[in-house]
């Protein structure tokens, strides 16, 4: 009986539903890591560059993790790929629908778009910059990748930094309903605290969007 | 409650002979309505119009008119029950309407609720949900004095809260997912909330989940729409109860299968 | 033919007679008790609790409502109470005390035993309800909150917030949906029972119009449960939800089950008045509101001031100035007689005039809005969502209107009909309410009866009688689906210019204008002359669109609209042969010289159970007497 309750629960609605959940939020826990990381751009090159090359030195725990951080990624996008086609044949065609205005919202509503805005953002984020023009550096003596030169450089045309700008709203949409409807969907939620968890969702979306368009932005200005 | 029949409406209603058949809206005028009508009176009032023509009446459901049934059911204006805060249609007057408008009206869609005939749906998957377990099984007989279980009042009140669901199925409609996550959490939540009730509580959530998905309800991604056109201002939080219960039931529940047998 | 009106009361006292039956009573072993099956139409309190204990004793159940779901019977609009004998406030209440209030209450028209064991099972049902999960209103401490109610000077209702009946509903209903779960109820909803099928003299099954497709479906059962509720819809307008009809009832009393006290209507005080000839139904507003409003008119005839320019020596507190120690708080009936008398006098106020005030300003002056807000926030809500008025800043306008039947089939101390094999539980039957029934003690009534009284009076039933082998291609079972067939062709065949429903309207207006609150010989003579040519007309001139072969609503109305017009007649007739004024039952020239109904003890102190004789002739009335042992007849007084 055990395993089935198991193997049933990631069948049913509410048990995938949490799994959205908890990949969603390791995401976004990730993404603060990352905006983290990546302010180190302002302190300068060196600091950068060192931070990713120890990142780089994990060796074979590296893989590891990044193959979690794809893993995650994917059964994110699976799941919550599969419950909105599922969703979009549940729900009523109507002539006429509105909204009352009390419920839905813009973020809630472009879920999906929003999730695949920031599924061609990754893409081509990877392309240009994990996999973009390989630099080297000799830091304290050690030699390692020019990560912030690829970067800075990248950031020099408009047009990327306006994607970023673009991605970035995407996200700070998609965490702004996602973060607190993982609480939700969890249910982790108490009718104490579910205001301050959505205030929460709203702190945090606001944060990590600008926090990375910021730097974008600043990346440009700063040039190579 | 001056009775000044002053309004004309214009109405587009959704007319389907049946589940087999396509539906189209039509156009009806109906004058003379009173701001006091409540709108199913107004619909009557087209309907007499109807039959004394001799045609096929507006099918729509209805019983108690004083929101507590859960009977009525129509999409006005896009909106499941009009969308005010805690109504029922028939609890919709007409003095919330001008001269002239247009009204559109729908029945409550979901791939769970197939039309029977013009507003009137199918909403039998609600019972099929509560019958896989929206109960406490008490045998009749069984019942200890109803004192000897202590509850304490604000739990009481929140059990109360959820167990106000009258069934309508205005979640389901107005859910873009057209999902009866909200019905079907204010169940288990409200027999979680007491003692007598958290008994059965894995079971209850984990059959009732998977009643839930087979009969074709969507899932919830927390748009909170069908909280604010729940007539009885039934809260999400209660569909929070409900997956927090289903994740403990899914790794905790155990049941073996025991013989019972004996002299 | 004649009737066997014998009650089978078990002898011995009267504390001690169901204990006593119980014993005595046949059993079903449990074996056996999976070979019967039992029909039980109607899914409120009554039917919902009945089909759920048996279904649990292993019968096999099939159940049918003509709701789309069992848990939307109309006793789900209840919003007061349930009254049970806990004496849990420590208020002096008891078993004895619950049965004599609700004897005197029901104006000495009620039979002893019967009441005796509703008040004894008072107490399991709320056991049994909490144990379901229904939410009851408690105190701070955990414990069980009561409150009190019309006619009672104890607090033994049980609530929970204004919505109790839909909460024992839901308990039912939960019941009902596990054993449907398990397969032991088949549920059959948007079924319309349509004709009682008798084999041998036995009740042995039914017929019933499936609402979707409009097919006839055959059901047979080796005993027959009607739960189908009251007749109050019989005056087009009344508190009852719309699909609240006579008709499994009426077709029964046309096979042969005695109807027992038809006349016996219960007229609330406080409901929304009539704003319009479009009216649908009308809305009962709380009794509780009368705790705190005070009802008044103005002294002055056709006085078309607002009632807050109308100074305090120009207004009429009839209630207080007619029963000083009640005052607001006067029993049901003669608060709405009152209203009516007022009215008649044209002191009625609002628009139409047929409306007194339920004012709160002097509760709000005393206690502060906020309080007053606190205890009633929700119906003063409703009201304005309905009137579009603030009765915070102008009193309500209310109205009598009818909200309960306490006639209904006649049956036994077992709730068995004069048909073997036919029960009758809840409202449908006749049984403990007399000729009024005070607030709060419906719910009992069909909870009781459906948990505790009928699952073992049909073992009974079933243990003792010889039930020979049915099948619903019997010719009894053909005869019966014959006959409502010929009767759909009628109606659609008709083809008239006047609907159902303007056919119904009539009728509620001759019931409510001569058999409704005050009645008199000229009038309900009136009545049964104007009921019966509406009756022709009706025959003549309906319009009923469409086909028999589908979801065809305006047929469904027909059908019921005609044993309407049918049933009307026999209220009349009832309330022109019962010679005296009691309870709900006002006769004009039964009244002391105050305007009080005077009871005749020494000739009516019995039910009159109407037995039908065809659709030609007159209706037989026999007569149950009731025989008082216990408690003295004496004149109620609220003065
Ligand atoms: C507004 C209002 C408030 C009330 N408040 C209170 C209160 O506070 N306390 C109290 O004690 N009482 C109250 N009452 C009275 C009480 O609610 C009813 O008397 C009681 O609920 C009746 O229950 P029942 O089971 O007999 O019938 P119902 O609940 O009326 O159920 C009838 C059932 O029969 C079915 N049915 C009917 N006809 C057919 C047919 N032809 N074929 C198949 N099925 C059929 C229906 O579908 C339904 O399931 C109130 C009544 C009203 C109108
Ligand atoms: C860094 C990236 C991402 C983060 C932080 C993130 C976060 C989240 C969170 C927290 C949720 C809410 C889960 C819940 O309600 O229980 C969610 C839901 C969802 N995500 Fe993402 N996500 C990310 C990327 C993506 C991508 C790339 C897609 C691609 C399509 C996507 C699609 C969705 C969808 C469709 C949902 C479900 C909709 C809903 O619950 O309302 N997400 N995401
Ligand atoms: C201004 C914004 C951003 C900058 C400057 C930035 C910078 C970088 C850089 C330099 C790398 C390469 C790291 C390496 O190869 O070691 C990287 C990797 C990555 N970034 Fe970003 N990033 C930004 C925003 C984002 C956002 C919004 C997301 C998620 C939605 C994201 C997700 C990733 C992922 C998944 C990797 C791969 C990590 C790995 O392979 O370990 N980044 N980012
Ligand atoms: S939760 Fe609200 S909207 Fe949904 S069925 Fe219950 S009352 Fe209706
Ligand atoms: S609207 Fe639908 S998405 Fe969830 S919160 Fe309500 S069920
Ligand atoms: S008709 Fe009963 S809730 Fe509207």
């Amino acid at each position: 009986m055990m395993t089935n309750a198991v193997s049933h629960y990631f069948r049913s609605s509410i048990g995938r539903k949490h799994l959205v959940a908890i990949t969603g939020l390791l995401l976004c826990g990730f993404l603060v890591g990352h905006l983290s990381g990546n302010f180190l751009l302002m302190v300068g090159p060196d600091a950068f560059n060192l931070y990713a090359h120890k990142l780089m030195s994990l060796g074979p725990l590296l893989y590891v993790i990044e193959s979690a951080l794809a893993f995650i990624f994917i059964l994110h996008l699976y799941l919550a790929i599969r419950l909105n086609l599922e969703n979009k044949k549940a729900g009523g065609k109507y002539q006429m629908k509105k909204w009352t205005g009390r419920g839905i919202t813009v973020m809630s509503a472009t879920m999906p778009y929003t999730g695949v805005i920031l599924l061609i953002f990754l893409i081509l984020h990877l392309k240009n910059l994990k996999f973009g023009t390989h630099y080297n550096i000799e830091v304290d003596g050690i030699q390692m990748r020019d990560l912030y030169r690829t970067t800075l450089e990248y950031f020099q045309n408009p047009l990327n930094v306006a994607l970023y700008v673009v991605s970035m709203t995407a996200a700070a949409l998609h965490t702004a309903h996602g973060f607190g409807s993982a609480f939700q969907s969890l249910g982790l939620n108490h009718p104490k605290y579910s205001k301050i968890i959505k205030n929460l969702s709203y702190l945090y979306a606001v944060l990590i969007g600008g926090g990375f368009a910021f730097l974008s932005v600043w990346a440009y200005l700063k040039g190579v | 409650m001056a009775s000044t029949n002053n309004m004309t409406l214009n109405l587009k209603i959704w007319r389907q002979k049946n589940n087999n058949s396509d539906g189209k809206l039509v156009d009806y005028r109906v004058e003379n309505v009173s701001p006091d009508m409540s709108f199913l009176e107004m619909i009557d009032v087209l309907n007499e119009q109807l039959v004394k023509k001799g045609e096929d009446r507006i099918a729509f459901d209805h019983d108690c008119r004083e929101g507590i049934c859960g009977m009525c059911s129509m999409m006005i204006n896009g909106k499941a029950h009009g969308g005010y805060k805690n109504t029922t249609t028939c609890q919709v007057h007409m003095r919330l309407y001008k001269d002239g408008d247009t009204i559109v009206v729908e029945p409550f869609r979901a791939s769970a609720f197939p039309v029977i005939k013009d507003l009137v749906v199918d909403r039998s998957a609600i019972d099929k949900v509560m019958a896989s377990g929206g109960y406490i099984s008490a045998n009749t007989g069984n019942a200890p004095d109803a004192n000897s279980i202590l509850i304490p009042k604000p739990i009481a009140d929140e059990a109360m809260d959820a167990a106000a669901c009258i069934g309508c199925g205005a979640c389901v409609a107005s859910c873009p997912n057209g999902s009866g996550m909200l019905f079907m959490g204010a169940k288990v939540s409200q027999l979680a909330l007491l003692p007598q009730g958290s008994v059965e509580s894995p079971k209850r959530a984990m059959n009732m989940v998977q009643t839930h998905d087979v009969l074709g309800f969507g899932n919830c991604t927390t748009h909170a729409e069908c909280e604010a056109t729940c007539p009885k201002g039934i809260s999400i939080e209660h569909i929070a109860r409900m997956n927090r219960e289903y994740l403990k039931a899914a790794f905790t529940y155990n049941e073996k299968k025991r013989s019972e047998g004996g002299a | 033919m004649g009737f066997n009106l014998d009650s089978k009361t078990p002898t011995g006292p009267l504390s001690e007679k169901w204990e006593k039956h119980k014993f005595e009573m046949k059993r079903v072993n449990p074996a056996n008790k999976r070979k019967f099956t039992v029909i039980v139409v109607g899914t409120g309190l009554a039917g919902g609790s009945a089909a759920a204990t048996l279904a649990e004793l292993g019968y096999n159940v099939l159940s049918f409502c003509v709701q789309d779901s069992p848990r939307r019977a109309h006793s789900i609009a209840a919003q007061g109470g349930i009254n049970a004998a806990k004496n849990y406030p420590n208020d002096g209440d008891s078993v004895k005390n619950l049965f004599y209030d609700t004897i005197k209450g029901g104006d000495y028209r009620s039979r002893e035993a019967n009441v005796y064991r509703l008040a004894e099972v008072s107490n399991n049902i709320i056991d049994q309800m909490v144990s379901q999960g229904v939410p009851f209103a408690r105190e701070y401490g955990g414990y069980l909150d009561n409150r009190s109610f019309g006619g009672a000077q104890v607090s033994r209702t049980f609530y929970a917030r204004g919505q109790t009946g839909q909460q024992l509903l839901l308990g039912a209903y939960s019941g009902m949906m596990k054993m449907v779960a398990k397969g032991k109820i088949k549920q059959f909803s948007r079924r319309e029972m349509m004709d009682l099928v008798i084999v041998n003299g036995k009740a042995r099954g039914i017929i019933v119009r499936n609402l979707i497709t409009g097919e006839l479906e055959r059901y047979a059962a080796d005993a027959v449960l009607l739960c189908s509720g009251g007749y109050g819809n019989v005056f087009y307008l009344s508190t009852n939800a719309k699909a609240s009809n006579a008709s499994a009832a009426w077709r029964c009393y046309k096979r042969g089950a005695g109807f027992a006290n038809p006349c016996f209507t219960q007229i609330h005080p406080t409901c929304i008045p009539v704003h319009g000839d479009y009216q649908s139904k009308l809305t009962l507003m709380s009794e509780s509101l009368r705790n705190d409003g005070r009802v008044w008119v103005p002294k002055k005839p056709n006085d078309n001031r607002k009632a807050s320019e109308i100074p305090e020596d120009e207004r009429d507190y009839y209630l207080e100035r007619v029963y000083p120690s009640f005052g607001n708080l006067a029993p049901r009936d003669v608060s709405s007689r009152q209203a009516k008398f007022r009215c008649d006098e044209g002191l009625g106020v609002g628009p139409t005039k047929q409306a007194v005030y339920l004012d709160f300003r002097d509760a709000i002056k005393r206690d502060g809005r906020d309080t007053i807000a606190g205890r009633y926030g929700n119906l003063f809500e409703m009201y304005e969502r309905i009137t579009g008025e603030n009765p915070y800043e102008t009193p309500m306008m209310i109205y009598p209107a009818v909200h309960y039947t306490m006639g209904g089939l006649w049956v036994d101390y077992n709730l068995q009909s004069t048909i073997p094999g036919l029960h009758v539980l809840g409202e449908a039957n006749f049984s403990d309410h007399g000729a009024n029934r005070l607030g709060a003690s419906a719910l009992m009534q069909g909870l009781a009866d459906g948990y505790f009284v009928a699952p073992y009076t049909i073992g009974n039933y079933l243990a003792s009688t010889t039930l020979e082998k049915v099948s619903t291609e019997d010719n009894a079972f053909k005869d019966a689906e014959q006959a409502v067939m010929l009767q759909t062709t009628k109606l659609l065949s008709i083809k008239g210019k006047r609907s159902a429903t303007d056919f119904h309207k009539a009728l509620g207006h001759y019931m409510w204008d001569y058999v409704g609150m005050s009645r008199n010989e000229a009038g309900l003579k009136k009545a049964i002359d104007g009921i019966r040519k509406l009756k022709e007309e009706f025959w003549q001139d309906v319009n009923v669109p469409g086909d028999a072969g589908n979801f065809n609503i305006e047929l469904h109305t027909a059908a019921r609209v005609a044993d309407f017009l049918e049933l009307g007649e026999l209220m009349a007739l009832d309330a022109l042969e019962r010679n005296e004024s009691c309870g709900g039952h006002f006769r004009e020239e039964y009244q002391t010289p105050d305007n009080e109904a005077r009871r005749d003890d020494e000739h009516f102190t019995h039910a009159a159970v109407w037995e039908y004789t065809g659709s030609g002739s007159s209706p037989i009335r026999h007569k149950e007497e009731l025989a008082f042992e216990n408690v003295k007849l004496a004149t109620r007084s609220y003065k």
